[in-house]
């Protein structure tokens, strides 16, 4: 490795730093706390982009997802579904004009996305970890 | 009785209206000069907005849990914005995996034909017209959508029946008992598709009309019912692959469009195209070519003729929808918003058969989902 190549990678890492500490929220997925079903990190993609419409167990599944602008969203997009949250849009974009789905309902923040998972057992959603009450399950993506 | 209204609250999406009918719509602005009068895509020396510009309504309502219906109103440039019903068809959901949809709808021949004037979801600022431009694109009748997955493999299976039929200022053609059957896999980063399709095809070429008519009353009938392309079995076949490695992507397809038994000679497209996701930025680059058989159809009855002339009109014809063309584009797309991108390009394009064709075209546009 010459020193040249070598400072490159150090201004990147820094770089890459940087970018991981100020703008990713860290993204926890939320259940209601009767749902037993197992998750993959597979599934909850699945789940997102409309594929899956069933948990393991066999239950209805309803997804909610955060606006655009928010930590959370942009995290989940690229930790979870390893999109961009504009390569999402365009996603469902073409499954809506195709007739082919309807994407996951979009809320203001965590709170309003604990207040649906908490009251409704079929709920799926993702918060700021730090943002996580009793009344939902956080989930590890096994 | 709370439940279901959160399952109502939940179903309305942020397009949407309310929970019962969805109005979503997009719109590409397309505005594109080209260096030469006549160019490829109707541009010429002059800034047009009109030849690929559009603006489209979706509307669908549930009509129960399994049901739903569809109808999109598109307003086109080259059509002086009058809008018309392009699609209108109801889908039932047999199963998660599985819906059946009838009515007026896209033919699944290309990998982007079901997204096709959804600018917003791809990047170039129209789908590469070597392969795409065909005259029929949609259908009547039913389809089937499969889709499921096994391991890490995931696949949509779809077929479709019914006929089409499309009127022009140069033409008129129409086709029944149209079969069109898709598969696409998916692995990750991979995508192949393969798609075959065959439908019962007449193609009247206006201009060609009095020829034929003239044709009907010196060659022999049976030669005369195998050279006119009417009620004959028109061939459709296609391969498509992509690798999307997130930071970058490459993809192509290929399709031969093939009618044996008529004087129409056999089309080869393809493209090939690539880009780069470098934040809001997505620079790519397409190139593209469509081809007809060299080989002339028909020889043996031909040379059979008695008349040298009737024998060089009859090759003559077979060439006149010859193309033998390339295009290759350099292009740039900008994420605006998560309902807008940007998007400029430029196209160098050759006609082998006419030179007076070539082209050199700028495009820019503008692409918005609602």
């Amino acid at each position: 490795m010459n020193i040249k190549t070598f400072s490159k990678t150090l201004t990147g890492i820094a770089i890459g730093c940087a970018i991981s500490f100020t703008s990713f929220a860290e993204v926890v997925v939320i259940v209601h706390p009767s749902n037993d079903a197992s998750f993959s990190k597979k599934a909850v993609q699945r789940i997102y982009l409309g594929k899956e419409k069933k948990f393991s167990d066999g239950k209805e599944v309803l997804p909610v997802n955060q606006v655009p602008s928010s930590a959370a969203r942009e995290s989940f997009d690229s930790d979870t579904l390893g999109r961009s949250t504009t390569q999402v849009a365009a996603y469902w974009s073409k499954l809506v004009f195709t007739g082919k789905g309807i994407p996951p309902k979009e809320l203001d923040n965590d709170a309003a996305v604990i207040a649906i998972v908490a009251e409704n057992p079929n709920a799926i959603g993702y918060i700021d970890s730090a943002s996580v009450t009793g009344a939902v399950k956080a989930v590890s993506l096994n | 009785m709370k439940k279901l209204l959160t399952i109502a609250a939940l179903t309305a999406t942020t397009f949407a209206a309310n929970a019962e009918v969805r109005i979503n719509g997009f719109a590409n602005l397309i505005g594109g000069i080209s260096n030469t009068e006549g160019s490829p895509y109707g541009y010429g020396e002059d800034l047009s907005f009109s030849e690929e510009s559009l603006f489209a309504i979706q509307i669908s309502g549930d009509i129960n849990e399994k049901m739903t219906a569809t109808g999109q109103i598109v307003a086109r440039g080259e059509d002086d914005y009058s809008p018309s019903f392009e699609w209108a068809y109801m889908t039932y959901a047999a199963t998660d995996n599985l819906s059946i949809s009838a009515g007026r709808l896209r033919l699944p021949l290309f990998r982007y034909s079901a997204s096709l004037d959804v600018g917003y979801s791809y990047h170039w600022i129209n789908a590469p017209q070597a392969a795409y431009d065909v005259p029929f694109n949609n259908l009547d009748g039913l389809r089937f959508d499969y889709s499921n997955y096994a391991g890490d493999w995931e696949y949509n299976l779809q077929l479709a029946y019914g006929t089409y039929e499309n009127t022009t200022e140069d033409y008129s053609v129409e086709g029944n008992d149209v079969v069109v059957a898709s598969a696409e896999l998916t692995y990750e980063w991979l995508k192949l598709r393969g798609v075959w399709g065959t439908s019962n095809t007449t193609l009247n070429l206006y201009a060609l009309e009095d020829t034929f008519a003239t044709l009907e009353t010196i060659l022999p009938a049976d030669f005369y019912d195998l050279y006119v392309s009417e009620d004959d079995r028109g061939y459709f076949i296609g391969l498509g692959a992509e690798v999307d490695m997130f930071d970058w992507f490459i993809s192509g397809e290929i399709t031969s469009v093939d009618t044996p038994d008529a004087f129409l000679r056999e089309d080869i497209a393809y493209y090939v195209t690539a880009g780069l996701r470098m934040g809001k930025f997505t620079p790519s680059i397409t190139y593209e070519v469509k081809e007809s058989d060299d080989d002339f159809k028909f020889t043996e009855q031909i040379s059979a003729l008695p008349s040298a002339d009737l024998q060089a009109s009859l090759y003559g014809i077979q060439t006149l929808l010859d193309d033998d063309l390339k295009n290759i584009t350099l292009g740039l797309r900008y994420d605006y918003d998560t309902n807008i991108a940007l998007k400029a390009d430029v196209s160098k394009y050759t006609d082998d058969l006419n030179e007076d064709n070539d082209a050199t075209l700028v495009r820019f546009a503008v692409n918005y989902v609602f």
